[in-house]
């Protein structure tokens, strides 16, 4: 495909998506089950070419309101329910160095599993000025969105790596989350628990080495939670990581988190081809 | 071979990554990068410092007391696989790469580490 089209298409896109109107006057721009709301709440701003207000709600209840014209985010306007947006309220130009913060407001307020609402309305102050602020494409560039899908990204149904099968495990397995990746691993995975969350307790494995991980997450598992967010896109975000010294061959160590659920376990041989298809799995 | 042309033969033979990186993991700087991502510096200083945090406590010191250090992290998340490789003798120097969950993971993990050997042994 043309790249030259892919604006296009993404428009034509959007248009052609029934839109939800929630009590208010807004309009729902993610539902709990998409996985990137932040990419929803970036192709809104990214559409938005005159000075418009917007008002970005979440269904857990914080909000973040901002100025934004010709494709920037001129300015904060309003937070609730936010913590660290101090400085952005405070300048009226934001600038490279607000960027940071901006994106964990945005972060703050596009939850995973929330539904996220947009208010559109005239802008606050100074809006036909779009030579400042930050453009939203240096900010979806930094969240690593495409700012031009064509398609919904965040259909959980319909991932962007479905060109690949599922190998008969992830089949067989006909589970979701951490059960169903555990089972898809397969015996590769030699010893695992599970903490937190609706499938908290579930193990496998010699009990020695089950007895051995139960220690270390009874011990650790906030510092392993702040690991894991120190990874993601968004705290609380989905994650699987393994940890070995060749991976290929020998002993490693997985550690995945989907929601309130944390496995921990030890793989044995190769971790890498039966893991990554067992992740993909487990995301649907 | 230069570092550009090693992490440019990676990418060629890989398309699914998206991006392959040195970094110098003691001073926190990637200091050289290739693969058709587009990235601003500050996304490059991110990649550095998860590839530290991956080599960190607690899952390092799991792992260190049941097999040993690591010197290879794959971190999955909802779209994409980063890579992250130590070198065996020099641990401050790493791969940092972003790849498409469809790439041949094994394949992919035994052609960095040569690529890393090789750029570890020439500098």
């Amino acid at each position: 495909m043309n790249r030259g089209t892919l604006p296009i298409l993404a428009r034509l896109h959007s248009l052609q998506t029934s839109a939800r109107i929630v009590p208010g006057g807004g309009r729902v721009i993610s539902e709990a089950t998409d996985r990137n709301p932040v990419a929803q709440m970036l192709r809104v701003m990214n559409e938005t070419m005159l000075a418009r207000s917007l008002r970005f709600v979440s269904a857990a209840g914080p909000s973040l309101t901002l100025d934004v014209a010709g494709r920037r985010v001129l300015r904060v306007t309003g937070a609730e329910g936010l913590t660290g947006a101090e400085t952005c309220l405070a300048t009226d130009v934001l600038e490279d160095e607000h960027k940071d913060e901006l994106i964990k407001l945005f972060q703050g307020v596009a939850l995973v599993r929330e539904e996220l609402h947009v208010f559109s309305g005239p802008a606050g102050r100074g809006g036909e000025e779009v030579s400042i602020g930050l453009p939203v494409a240096l900010l979806a560039d930094l969240l690593l969105v495409d700012l031009n899908v064509t398609e919904p990204d965040d259909d959980p149904v319909e991932l962007p790596e479905v060109v690949v099968p599922p190998t008969p495990a992830e089949i067989a397995a006909g589970e979701t989350g951490l059960s169903g990746f555990a089972s898809a691993v397969g015996p590769a995975l030699v010893a695992w628990l599970i903490d937190g969350g609706a499938e908290a307790g579930r193990t496998d494995g010699p009990e020695e080495m089950v007895s051995h991980l139960q220690g270390f997450l009874a011990d650790e598992r906030d510092s392993l939670e702040r690991q894991f967010d120190s990874l993601s896109a968004a705290p609380g975000d989905a994650i699987c990581m393994i940890l070995g010294a060749m991976l290929v061959e020998g002993h490693s160590i997985v550690g995945a988190r989907i929601g309130p659920s944390i496995l921990l376990g030890v793989i044995e041989g190769d971790a890498t081809t039966a893991t990554l298809g067992a992740w993909r799995a487990a995301l649907r | 071979m230069g570092v550009n042309e090693s992490l440019g033969a990676v990418v060629k033979a890989f398309p699914q990554a998206r991006l392959v990186a040195f970094a110098d993991l003691s001073s926190r700087m990637i200091l050289s990068s290739m693969g058709p991502l587009s990235t601003t510096q500050e996304y490059l200083d991110r990649l550095c410092d998860q590839a530290r945090t991956s080599f960190d406590d607690p899952l390092f010191s799991l792992s260190v007391e049941a097999f040993g250090e690591p010197n290879a992290a794959v971190v999955m998340g909802p779209d994409t696989v980063r890579v992250f490789l130590r070198s065996d003798v020099e641990p401050a120097d790493a791969l940092c790469c972003i790849c498409d969950h469809g790439i041949d993971l094994p394949a992919f993990v035994a052609k960095i580490r040569t690529t890393l050997e090789s750029i570890t042994h020439a500098g």
